[in-house]
Parts: structure tokens; C-alpha cells; sequence
């Protein structure tokens, strides 16, 4: 579903930096992946890459056999919706209920208004928030609002879940809660790349993991644990 | 679908309208100066021309003729120089009229009045009054006379007497037009410029939700179509806002710039104008609003 094949990323700014040094590795449908390694590791750059928010300098990178560093600017925001992203700081518009919140991925995609009073409440009601719909993410704890991202990330029905650190400004309940959540999604078939540090997380999976470290892969195992 | 989007991206850019009161404020503000500057320009350059026109329509040169010149001569006269391409209009002022209009405009002062008498016969010439098309072409005129087959039967041309005058009003026209497009030139810049920034701030408050569009999948054009929208209404309101100034003031202003006019004539040429005005600034607030939109929004949307 997912391949990297001899990817290299440099950032060219002030300083000459190498962020992802000739990674190639493949991620099958419906598989729920580990990404793991420092800060600094590539772990965001590799993820930029995916969601086509960077470009790679070198090697391919392709979804469904299709090259993404080709795409055109008319055909990224079509890429974008057959994926879903979660990040650490939620990324939620905090004017908006959490209703309109994930109304909202669905009202750019020309979604009619009758498919979204019908698609949110199902959407909330897999990441158990039904009850809330109209509250504001501010009046919400933390984990509750990473479900929320989720659901917008999730109403699309896109076959890829990325999550970058998304529980990095949780506390460990609401964190297992969450992963909980993405296992979840996995097995209702969709495939999830999650990008974390947290080792309790990792080890507790028994899911691949894939390590980088200074920009390349130094472990790939199938039924991995963190180990640094 | 085009219509679901438009709706969709109209109600999105009202929403950031109303709920960033402050800023909205603002920008309008903003480019409610703007406009003002724009269309104080245009109302001054209106009273302005009909200043000028006015003092124009004062000056003429005037051809007096020697005592012993038959009428037809002078009639003869008349109508070729009213064949000059420079001359506007040239009006034949008979020695009687001459004396007439001179006795009017002396009416309150007996001696000079009792010393015409005493004269018994009546010493004014017989002249042709010559209004040029423009102001500089009253040189022309008045060298073409002197060197015509009249010249021996005319007594003298007041132009050299009025020279100074008309040289002064092309002058002033001359230096008025460039100072007007100078400062209408600067001000606009400054207006734009600042417009610009002020919407690139709004823009800049709504970086977050423009990421968050992007990462859902939202197109380019429907990120951009709020901004636009926000910017038409912005636009929008500064022109009605400005119109609602801009009416008092010219009521107000007028006895005071008007001068030489009367102030009916400027406020029944603004009116006259009132609609012009206002198309005017509803298409620069516009023009403004929307290319500052778009400007500054293409920075947040590289692919």
C-alpha cells in the first residue's frame, strides 16, 4: 500500500541538514505500523513526506502504486482526503463545536448537508463522544479532544490513518485510551502509521515497529518493542 | 456543486467577518481612509476644474478699432477671426453699446457721468471681444491679428495688458494637474500598501484554520474563496461608510473651498457626480480588498 523506496530528504536552509538518508521500507493495507526514534530522528519528515506536505529530494514514494512526489497541486487536496492526520497538539479550531469541527473536513470535500448531519454523529459516536457534540474544544479534557481529531481524520473513510505523536500532551490513561482508539480503527480495516516516543505505548502493542535514528531505518521487526 | 461551494466559502467569509469584530473593524477603517483620500482627490479636482473654468470663461482679449472704421469692416473682422481654430467665441461691441455698458458701470459716480456729457460726443471705439478655445491660445490669437490685413484699422489689443493675467491662470492649471495626479499617485500607493498589510493580518489570524483546511483536503480555491469574499465585503462596507462621510463634508466644505464658484454649483456637480463617486469606490474598495486577499493568502497555500 504504502512504499518508500530510496527516499532522501535535505533541508537546504541556513544549515545543510539530512533528515531521512536513503529509507526504503513497505507498509501492507490494513497493517498498524510504529514509527519510533529520538527527536530529531525523521519521524516528522518521514510523515511530511506521506502527507505530501514536503517533497523528497531524491527516490519515490508511492500510495497505491501511484508516485506522490508527482502529484500535481490540483491533485494533492484529492490525495489528502484518502488520508487522515492526527497530531500532538490536536490541530482543532477552537471557534468551531466539535461538531463543525469535523463537519468541517467534510464541507471542503463538497460534502451535501444531508451527508454530514448523517456521517458526524456516526464518526462521534465510534470515538464515544455523541454527547458532546456541541461543545466547544476548550470545555473538553485533552483525550477527549484527540478523539475528536481523529473523528474529523476518520469521516472521511480514507485507508490510512497517520498519527504524529498523538499522544504526546496526554496523560497515560487518556493516552492507552487513545491507542486504544486507533486499534480500533485498524481493525475495522484501515491502515495506521503512528509516530511515537512513548515506549509503555510501543512495547505494550506488540505491533511492527520501525526505528530510525539520525535519519535511517536501524530496525525493522514485525512484532517489535522500543528499544533505543 | 459550484453552488454548494460558492454558499459554503460566502457563509465562511461572513463568519470570519463577524466573529473577528476587532479586526474587521480595523481593516475597514482602513480602507474607509483609503477611499476618503481617493474621492477627496476627485472632489477637489472637480472644484477645482469648474474654479478654473470659471475664471476662463473672465478672461478674453479685447481688439478696439480706430474712430473712422466702417461697421462692415468690423463685421468682416468678426467673422474671420471667429475662423481661427483657437477662438471660441468673438463678440462685436458697437460704440454705442460701448458707451452704454460704460455708463452702467459708472452709474454711482455722477462726475465721471456729467464729464461723458460734457464731451458730448462719444469717445469709446467700437471693439471685438475674442474668448479663446483654452487659455494659451490667446498669444496665438493676438500675434495672428497683428499680423492680418485689419492691423491698420485697429487702434490697439488689450493683450499685453491681460498677459500676465492669462499667463498666471496657465500657470496655475499647469502646476494644479501635477501636484492632483502627484498627490493622488502617492496617496493611493500609501492606501494600497496599507490596506494590503491590514488584510494580510487577517489572513495571518486565520493561519490555523488554513492548515487545517489544507490537511482535510480542501482545494486551493476553496481556501482562498472565504478571504476573497471577506474582502469584497470589506470593500463593500468602506464604500458606504465613506459615501456617508464624504456627503456631509462636501456640504460643509464647499462655501469654504468654492471661491470664484458659487457654492450651488459645486454641490450640484457633486451630486451630479454622486453616483460616479460611489461606483468609483465600490469597485476600488473591492479591487483592493480582493487583490490584497488574494496577495497575501498565496504564501499559506504552496502546494
Amino acid at each position: 500500500m504504502i512504499e518508500f523506496r530510496n527516499v532522501k530528504k535535505i533541508y537546504t536552509g541556513g544549515i545543510h541538514t539530512v533528515a531521512l538518508d536513503d529509507i526504503s521500507f513497505i507498509i501492507q493495507k490494513e497493517e498498524f505500523v510504529s514509527l519510533v526514534g529520538h527527536s530529531g530522528a525523521g519521524k516528522s519528515t518521514l510523515l511530511k513526506l506521506l502527507y505530501a506536505e514536503e517533497k523528497p529530494t531524491s527516490g519515490g514514494i508511492f500510495f497505491n502504486d501511484e508516485d506522490i512526489s508527482e502529484l500535481t497541486p490540483k491533485q494533492l487536496p484529492f490525495y489528502r482526503r484518502r488520508i487522515g492526520t492526527v497530531f500532538q497538539d490536536f490541530k482543532l479550531l477552537p471557534k468551531k463545536t466539535l461538531f463543525e469541527n469535523v463537519a468541517f473536513a467534510l464541507e471542503v470535500s463538497d460534502h451535501s448537508d444531508k451527508e454530514i448531519r448523517e456521517l458526524v454523529p456516526q464518526i462521534l459516536e465510534i470515538v464515544g463522544l455523541a454527547h458532546k457534540t456541541d461543545s466547544y474544544p476548550r470545555e473538553i479534557s485533552g483525550g477527549e479532544q484527540q478523539r475528536v481529531a481523529i473523528a474529523r481524520a476518520l469521516v472521511h473513510r480514507p485507508p490510512l490513518i497517520i498519527a504524529d505523536e498523538p499522544t504526546g500532551n496526554l496523560d497515560p490513561i487518556s493516552s492507552w485510551g487513545i491507542i486504544q482508539l486507533l486499534l480500533k480503527i485498524n481493525k475495522l480495516g484501515t491502515t495506521v502509521l503512528l509516530a511515537t516516543h512513548n515506549k509503555d505505548i510501543v512495547n505494550r502493542l506488540k505491533k511492527r515497529v520501525i526505528t530510525l535514528d539520525q535519519g535511517k531505518i536501524i530496525r525493522d521487526h514485525s512484532k517489535g518493542r522500543y528499544a533505543i | 456543486m459550484l453552488l454548494l461551494t460558492l454558499s459554503r466559502t460566502f457563509k465562511s467569509g461572513f463568519t470570519h467577518f463577524r466573529r473577528n469584530g476587532w479586526l474587521s473593524f480595523a481593516v475597514i477603517s482602513i480602507l474607509s481612509l483609503t477611499l476618503l483620500i481617493i474621492s477627496t482627490l476627485i472632489v477637489l479636482s472637480i472644484a477645482a476644474s469648474l474654479v478654473i473654468r470659471s475664471v476662463q470663461d473672465k478672461v478674453d482679449i479685447s481688439v478696439y478699432f480706430k474712430g473712422d472704421v466702417e461697421e462692415s469692416k468690423i463685421i468682416e473682422f468678426r467673422s474671420t477671426v471667429l475662423q481661427y481654430k483657437e477662438v471660441k467665441a468673438a463678440d462685436y461691441i458697437t460704440k454705442d453699446n460701448a458707451l452704454q455698458e460704460f455708463k452702467s458701470k459708472n452709474s454711482d459716480n455722477p462726475l465721471i457721468l456729467q464729464s461723458i456729457e460734457a464731451i458730448g460726443d462719444n469717445p469709446l471705439s467700437a471693439s471685438v471681444n475674442i474668448k479663446a478655445i483654452t487659455p494659451d491660445k490667446y498669444e496665438i490669437i493676438a500675434t495672428a491679428i497683428q499680423n492680418s490685413s485689419f492691423r491698420d484699422n485697429i487702434s490697439r489689443i488689450n493683450y499685453a495688458k491681460n498677459k500676465i493675467v492669462i499667463e498666471r491662470l496657465n500657470n496655475i492649471l499647469s502646476t494644479t494637474r501635477k501636484v492632483g495626479i502627484m498627490l493622488a499617485t502617492i496617496f493611493s500607493l500609501i492606501a494600497v500598501l496599507i490596506t494590503f498589510n491590514a488584510v494580510r493580518i487577517t489572513i495571518y489570524a486565520h493561519r490555523q484554520e488554513i492548515e487545517i483546511m489544507r490537511l482535510v483536503g480542501a482545494s486551493n480555491h476553496y481556501i482562498r474563496m472565504p478571504f476573497i469574499f471577506e474582502g469584497i465585503i470589506y470593500g463593500f462596507i468602506s464604500a458606504v461608510a465613506v459615501m456617508l462621510i464624504l456627503f456631509p463634508l462636501v456640504k460643509i466644505a464647499t462655501p469654504y473651498i468654492a471661491g470664484a464658484v458659487s457654492v450651488k454649483e459645486v454641490q450640484d456637480s457633486f451630486i451630479h457626480y454622486l453616483w460616479l463617486i460611489f461606483f468609483i469606490q465600490i469597485v476600488t474598495g473591492i479591487a483592493l480588498g480582493t487583490f490584497s486577499s488574494f496577495i497575501a493568502i498565496r504564501r499559506y497555500l504552496k502546494a
